[in-house]
């Protein structure tokens, strides 16, 4: 190689350490304000229906700080590169996400799209080749929202809260139901979804011996 | 009324992950046969060269001869390529990156060695680029070249096919020793690659595989040295006629292709083939 040619390829590599130093700084940021989410999310184990409220709107702020994340790392990914680097920082959306799910369904028991999750994070629709939610990330979230609801079905009756394993069970079926639909190639997706039977017989223990002992009026399937 | 929302919301999942799964398969398939093609060229470009060499050609026709008919082959990968443009357009590409890439590589290994055989120097990313877009392309911009490339070349795809480059030359390097005039070419082969594996040192901790290659280019190099070796020491024993010392570098070349066993079959081969045509002689 003539000393042009070489100088022009360092350089090219050059670049893309810089760029990834760059998008490590912000996804350092998010991630610490992610570990603030979950610190504050843990304490719903622990956390009584009337005070969950006040508890969900002291996290609130904090998740939509991580707009400023998306919108940097928007600004700094070239063009149709938003598959090259997402590895970077995956898993702190997937952390993200995983809490504005965990928000919403304490809030509303309703689930959040995956249009809704994105908006939740300030990913905008014209930024998609540099910085979108993909359905993989968004279904990663989810997983980890029915593994964390399985253990809030327990610690809820713990609290004298019945009602909340049956409503969790309902919800994590219908979950599950449309996991089933997906054609899952042998991957992290796929051995996580395996998995979700666990939950879910965990959950339907719950529901099984509040029922038993009238603790809590068991809807008829529908 | 939630269950069907979560229906027509997974129904969607469902086809964007079939449609993600497919292409994926498509491109894996793809990127085989490239691979497949790349590989054909390669074994045609040692052939060409190996019977120019009975002909008594000089090397740089002999390598542009070559280089020549391996061209409409090359030419054949391009045109897959080009057929794979909408399947890698826009952010795409670096989705299916690690699909493409395996092809990729081998394509610009072969595409290498062509182009070193005919011109005798290493392609350099731009040349490599421009064999990717469409012949309008290259005369629209020769200076602007990214916007007409079927999909963004990536310097570690460049790096990592020249890289195997290096492991065709020892071949091309030590099957022509025994040849006339194969010693010359042998050392200016030895030379080349060393500056390929110095140029390519510095940038190792860029890319994870390249430095994994460099060990295989020692080993290449290290065995085109040792051929080189042999021959100085062997003719400084005697004071042989050129013709004489071509039998006895046959000979020990023949060593190194038993003790190597990655190789030891293509030499073999040529082995018997080289005897045969000493018979003629």
């Amino acid at each position: 190689m003539d000393s042009n040619e070489l100088e022009k390829i360092n350089n090219l590599l050059d670049r893309d350490v810089e760029l990834r130093e760059k998008i490590k700084e912000q996804v350092n940021e998010m991630d610490k304000k992610t570990r603030t989410i979950i610190g504050i999310l843990n304490r719903i184990h622990s956390t009584p229906l009337d005070a969950m409220p006040a508890l969900l709107d002291s996290v609130r702020p904090v998740l939509l700080g991580c707009r400023d994340t998306t919108s940097a790392l928007a600004a700094i990914i070239p063009r149709n590169q938003f598959w090259r680097w997402k590895d970077l920082w995956s898993n702190s959306i997937r952390t993200a996400i995983f809490a504005a799910l965990l928000i919403e369904y304490l809030s509303t028991r309703g689930l959040l799209t995956i249009a809704e999750a994105a908006e939740t994070l300030g990913i905008r629709e014209e930024w998609s080749d540099r910085m979108t939610l993909p359905v993989e990330d968004y279904l990663h979230s989810l997983i980890s929202l029915v593994n964390e609801l399985s253990r809030l079905a327990v610690n809820a009756v713990t609290l004298g809260n019945f009602e909340e394993p049956i409503r969790i069970s309902i919800f994590v079926k219908d979950l599950f139901a449309g996991f089933s639909m997906l054609n899952l190639k042998n991957d992290t997706l796929r051995r996580r979804f395996d998995s979700l039977k666990y939950d879910l017989k965990k959950i339907e223990e719950v529901v099984y011996d509040v029922s038993l002992r009238k603790l809590a009026e068991v809807p008829k399937e529908s | 009324m939630p269950t069907t929302n979560i229906v027509t919301i997974f129904d969607n999942f469902r086809a964007e992950i079939d449609d993600h799964n497919d292409r994926r398969e498509r491109l894996i398939k793809a990127s085989r046969d490239i691979t497949n093609l790349a590989k054909k060229t390669i074994f045609l470009l040692h052939r060409l060269v190996q019977e120019a060499d009975g002909r008594e050609l000089d090397d740089l026709t002999a390598g542009k001869k070559a280089s020549q008919q391996a061209y409409p082959k090359l030419r054949e990968i391009q045109d897959l390529y080009a057929k794979l443009q909408p399947e890698l357009q826009g952010d795409r590409f670096w989705r299916y990156q690690r699909q493409v890439s395996p092809g990729l590589q081998e394509y610009i290994e072969a595409l290498s060695f062509a182009h070193y055989l005919e011109h005798g120097s290493l392609i350099t990313f731009e040349e490599v680029q421009r064999t990717l877009m469409d012949s309008q392309g290259v005369e629209v911009c020769l200076r602007q070249v990214c916007s007409a490339l079927y999909f963004p070349l990536t310097v570690s795809d460049y790096l990592l096919g020249l890289s195997d480059l290096t492991g065709e030359l020892m071949r091309f390097a030590i099957s022509g020793i025994a040849r006339r005039g194969g010693r010359n070419k042998a050392s200016g082969v030895c030379a080349f690659v060393r500056g390929c594996k110095a140029d390519f040192e510095r940038m190792t901790p860029y890319i994870r595989e390249l430095s994994k290659k460099q060990a295989v280019t020692a080993q290449s190099l290290e065995k085109i040295e040792d051929a080189a070796y042999a021959i100085v020491v062997r003719s400084s024993e005697y004071d042989l006629s050129p013709e004489m010392l071509d039998d006895i570098v046959a000979n020990s070349i023949s060593s190194y292709s038993d003790n190597s066993p990655e190789t030891r079959q293509t030499f073999g081969r040529r082995r018997q083939a080289d005897h045969s045509d000493d018979d003629d002689d």
